[in-house]
């Protein structure tokens, strides 16, 4: 991508500054996920931006693997499988802990020319066979979760198990360092499968949004939405499931257990005094797998756990739900209402159409109607439910370090990269096998204390939502598709670089709104968010859930009209602008401000 | 009928009429064959205005300043224009028409009950409100008219207007050769406007077809037609009846009628009126209503003058005063050639066809 400064500049990556105190962040991260001297001549004149939508804070040196299996994953798959004419994959550098990403583009006609002819055999075949392909997808990854949970660390005991010195078992030593090895492998595995559909479902909709705008240029998003999801959404499943429990609770009275302000421990303690709570309680245990596995927050860290770990948002839910039917509330999704608005929509937008635009119309919505289920299901059953269970298989590794010395909770772990993991387990095994002194327990800790302190500090910074080169056009489907980068959006970003009182995004959800702002930048800060704010993060998410009942608006700091979590928004029919690129940098917590779901704007007011 | 023939009430009037009494009159009468709810009136033809010009000895007139003026000069066509709305101001209009007009003035004031109703006079132009041009400069309107004589006094002076000085270039430019033009004359029952505005049966910016997009003030419809105020901007999804857009901007002035009861004069909005939304839900359903209802029947996008009354509710308080086809719809470029959804896709990540 060519440079131009008439659209503004982003900062250079290589004039950035290190936050005081922050020195020596790198340590943190690879020697390749670096702004060095050796690519300053190519990097500088790259266009990087910060993956906010991913990665909104700082990265903790173990969830680097979310960086590095995921990008081998998508270039895998986008430039080796199905060779995308204009565009292989994506490289990734980082800046004071944040990420930033770049694509590598495909320039040569002729090289462009033999992509196409590999993509449109293997893609199509892909689309040609696609319910046949994913119910083999589905198949692989529950395959791929249940030996997750088969997966057992082992005990470093005084002694190795009988069945070491009788049978054929392997040494602790090989075993701990199989068992290790076979997580991250099975990590691998879930990113690889995670984006053999992700391109081309993404593709299909995003085709037919775009032929749907060309010929209605006004069609709200949401109709495009509303025309193409599935009815039986596997992410609303927890939900129903919960609102059955509520009215279980109800008919068995058993509902009285739940009070607003109840830990789920109390109410637990309160339906276990009679049999009939005990029913329900057997039922609930019944839904958690896999239903609980919803995670509590949208994103790539460990610190993202899932219902399981952390039951009060979904006893939260309950405890709404039971209120809201003992008022006389109707708490059901209108499937029906869903299923005829749907098939209405299409037909009557398909009736406005010319016979050439309803062709393509008619033909785009089956496709896009094909697709779907991955679109929305794979979010569950990946970044949920696999990723939340494969954090807490790394925290058993965490808890044998913690066991001899080597860190001081299990959550120091994520402290430390998958390879000084490696590194640190070897030494034990070595040393527990020797009897010799290990280093570990003096060296790890103090690596771990800092490297907080440095995640801590870091998360005060700002990152620019780009660096590097204004490219003139981006023309990468991927991340035009998956990340909601256009140029338009770039070039904006690129003018505000400046500041100013008016950030420009997305128009997501239509309305307008004033209010205060409170700004998000991690699950755990959900808490603090009060009736009636407005709320600024770096991406919204359908686990969210609970506090869109609050909140008056949502502003996004990334982030397309194609994300689910934009569709959410509408669902809670919410003002949004999404893709501001800096809401959460330029709005603080407690301004007043106005959002303009409706022009895709927000306006700072004091 | 009457005996002369030179006026028909508006209801009795259809597209075939377009031709003997201008396609204002005869889309009006289609409107109220439609069920359009569409405020009563009378038409009068076009043989009346050539009466006129006949019975006043004009014609020889009309003919020699036309042959002296040179279409491409602005002051030779100003004193032409001049020269032939003068004598026409003071040339009387033929007694049987206006005995015809007062007549089925007489028979509007009974249907309405009123005894002197005030009444809209614009003009009707043959040619007019076609698809294929929109007729420039001979758009005359007279507001708040009352009585007889009045009416007659605004017919003549829609005619009058035939020879504005746009209008004549207009035809110079392209009618020539051409024989004399003759315009028709819409006399319709006045609706006291509390909102008035347009709407188009599409996004007439963007071309969407799914949209009605509507523009609203406060008043009758002078302000909104004549651009004196930024109007109210809606933009309704016909699917949902949802508001995809809403602007709601600040209208300053407003034509009501005059405290005296004739015509309309310009006033302040109050205050407190000008920033606030002009129609709501209720109104806006109306409206999208009645536009899919147009566009139904005349098969084709329209762009449509509507009033809301004072002083009734909604739907029944909705009127339309006219409508026309769209034209000049914009064409959204680079539409892609492909309509195969495989086709579409693979231009999507770059695995078209090459190009050229």
């Amino acid at each position: 991508m060519a440079a131009s400064t008439a659209v503004g500049s982003f900062p250079s990556p290589y004039e950035v500054e290190t936050p005081p105190g922050c020195e020596g962040w790198e340590d943190m991260y690879p020697y390749y996920g670096r702004f060095d001297e050796d690519r300053r001549e190519t990097d500088e004149r790259r266009f990087w931006f910060w993956n906010s939508m991913h990665f909104p804070v700082p990265m903790p040196a173990f969830d680097a693997i979310c960086i590095d299996t995921a990008y081998q994953a998508l270039g895998s798959w986008q430039n080796r499988v199905f060779a995308v004419p204009p565009a292989m994959g994506i490289d990734w550098r980082c800046i004071n802990g944040y990420i930033y990403i770049s694509g590598n583009p495909v320039l040569d006609p002729d090289k462009i020319a033999e992509r196409a002819g590999h993509f449109q055999k293997r893609a199509g075949y892909y689309y040609e066979n696609w319910n046949e392909l994913y119910g083999k997808w589905r198949t692989k990854m529950e395959a791929l979760i249940a030996e997750l949970d088969e997966l057992r660390v082992p005990e470093l005991g005084e002694y190795e198990p009988d069945e070491v010195a009788f049978g054929d078992q392997e040494t602790s030593y090989c075993a701990v360092l199989e068992a290790y090895r076979r997580a991250l492998r099975l990590a691998d595995l879930m990113w690889q499968h995670h984006f053999e559909f992700l391109l081309l479902g993404y593709g299909a909709y995003m085709t037919f949004a775009e032929h749907c705008k060309a010929n209605l240029p006004d069609i709200p998003d949401q109709h495009i939405a509303q025309m193409v999801a599935g009815l039986d959404v596997l992410l609303f499943k927890p939900d129903a499931e919960l609102r059955r429990l509520a009215r279980l609770a109800i008919d068995t009275g058993v509902d009285a257990a739940f009070v607003e302000g109840r830990s789920p421990e109390e109410i637990d303690a309160a339906l276990a005094e009679s049999a009939a709570g005990r029913a329900w309680l057997a039922e609930l245990e019944k839904v958690k797998d896999p239903w609980f596995h919803m995670a509590t927050g949208d994103g790539l860290y460990h610190t993202y756990g899932s219902w399981l770990d952390d039951p009060r948002i979904p006893y939260a839910s309950l405890i709404g739900h039971i209120a809201a039917l003992n008022a006389g509330e109707d708490i059901e999704r209108p499937s029906d209402h869903i299923a005829a608005e749907r098939e209405r929509l299409a037909a009557e937008y398909g009736a406005l159409l010319g016979d050439d635009a309803r062709k393509g119309f008619e033909e785009l919505l089956a496709l896009s109607r094909t697709v779907f289920p991955y679109v929305e299901e794979h979010k569950f059953i990946c970044d949920y439910w696999f990723l939340t269970s494969w954090w807490n298989k790394i925290r058993e590794f965490g808890d044998l370090l913690v066991a001899h010395g080597f860190l001081e909770e299990r959550d120091d772990i994520f402290q430390l990269s998958r390879l000084e993991v490696y590194s640190a387990l070897d030494e034990l095994l070595l040393t527990w096998a020797t009897g010799g002194q290990p280093r570990g327990p003096k060296y790890w800790p103090p690596i771990v204390a800092r490297r907080r302190e440095l995640l801590a500090r870091l998360a005060d910074w700002t990152p620019p939502p780009a660096v590097g080169a204004v490219p003139e056009a981006v023309l990468d489907p991927a991340l035009i598709m998956l990340w909601g980068v256009t140029t338009q959006r770039v070039h904006a970003w690129a003018r505000h670089q400046e500041g100013g009182s008016e950030l420009t995004g997305t128009a997501a959800s239509p309305g307008v709104v004033e209010g205060v702002a409170r700004v998000v930048k991690t699950v755990g800060e959900i808490g603090d968010v009060r009736e009636g704010e407005i709320l600024v993060c770096s991406i919204t998410s359908p686990a969210w859930a609970p506090i869109f009942s609050k909140i008056q608006a949502a502003v996004t700091d990334i982030g397309g009209v194609m994300s689910h979590a934009a569709i959410v928004c509408r669902e809670y029919a919410l003002p949004a602008v999404v893709g501001t690129g800096r809401a959460t940098s330029q709005i603080k917590t407690g301004q007043r401000i106005r959002v303009d779901g409706t022009a895709g704007t927000v306006a700072i007011l004091e | 009928m009457s005996a002369a023939g030179r006026t028909l009430r508006l209801v009795e009037l259809r597209s075939g009429h377009s031709g003997s009494f201008g396609g204002k009159s005869s889309t009006l009468g289609e409107l109220m064959a439609a069920g359009i709810p569409v405020p009563p009136g009378f038409a009068v033809s076009t043989d009346a205005f050539r009466a006129f010009v006949a019975e006043a000895g004009l014609d020889g007139m009309i003919a020699a300043e036309l042959e002296r003026m040179a279409p491409g000069d602005v002051d030779s066509v100003g004193a032409a224009s001049h020269a032939i709305s003068q004598a026409m101001r003071f040339a009387p209009v033929p007694e049987a028409v206006r005995d015809e007009v007062a007549e089925r003035y007489a028979e509007l004031a009974e249907e309405c009950g009123v005894a002197e109703p005030p009444v809209a006079v614009r003009s009707s132009a043959l040619g007019e409100d076609s698809q294929d041009a929109t007729f420039a400069g001979q758009q005359e309107t007279y507001l708040w008219v009352r009585g007889a004589d009045h009416v007659c006094d605004a017919v003549r002076d829609c005619w009058v207007s035939l020879y504005s000085p746009p209008a004549m270039t207009y035809r110079a430019r392209l009618r020539s050769g051409e024989g004399e033009p003759a315009m028709g004359v819409a006399v319709q029952l006045m609706v006291d406007a509390e909102v008035s505005g347009v709407m188009f049966t599409c996004n007439p910016v963007s071309g969407d077809p799914s949209m009605v997009a509507v523009n609203a003030s406060w008043g009758l419809g002078l302000a909104v037609v004549g651009g004196e105020v930024t109007p109210d901007d809606y933009l309704v999804s016909k699917v949902t009846k949802e508001i995809v857009r809403e602007h709601v901007h600040a209208k300053d002035v407003q034509y009501v009628p005059d405290a005296g009861g004739r015509g309309a004069v310009r006033v302040s909005v109050a205050e407190e009126r000008r920033a606030i939304a002009c129609l709501d839900r209720t109104a806006l359903d109306a409206l999208v209503d009645v536009a899919g209802r147009v566009e139904r029947y005349f098969g084709s996008h329209q762009d449509v003058e509507w009033v809301i009354a004072r002083g009734s509710e909604l739907p029944e308080s909705l009127f339309v005063v006219q409508s026309r086809p769209v034209t000049a719809l914009p064409r959204s470029g680079g539409k892609p050639t492909a309509t195969s959804a495989m086709a579409l896709v693979m231009n999507a990540f770059g695995a078209g066809e090459p190009k050229g």
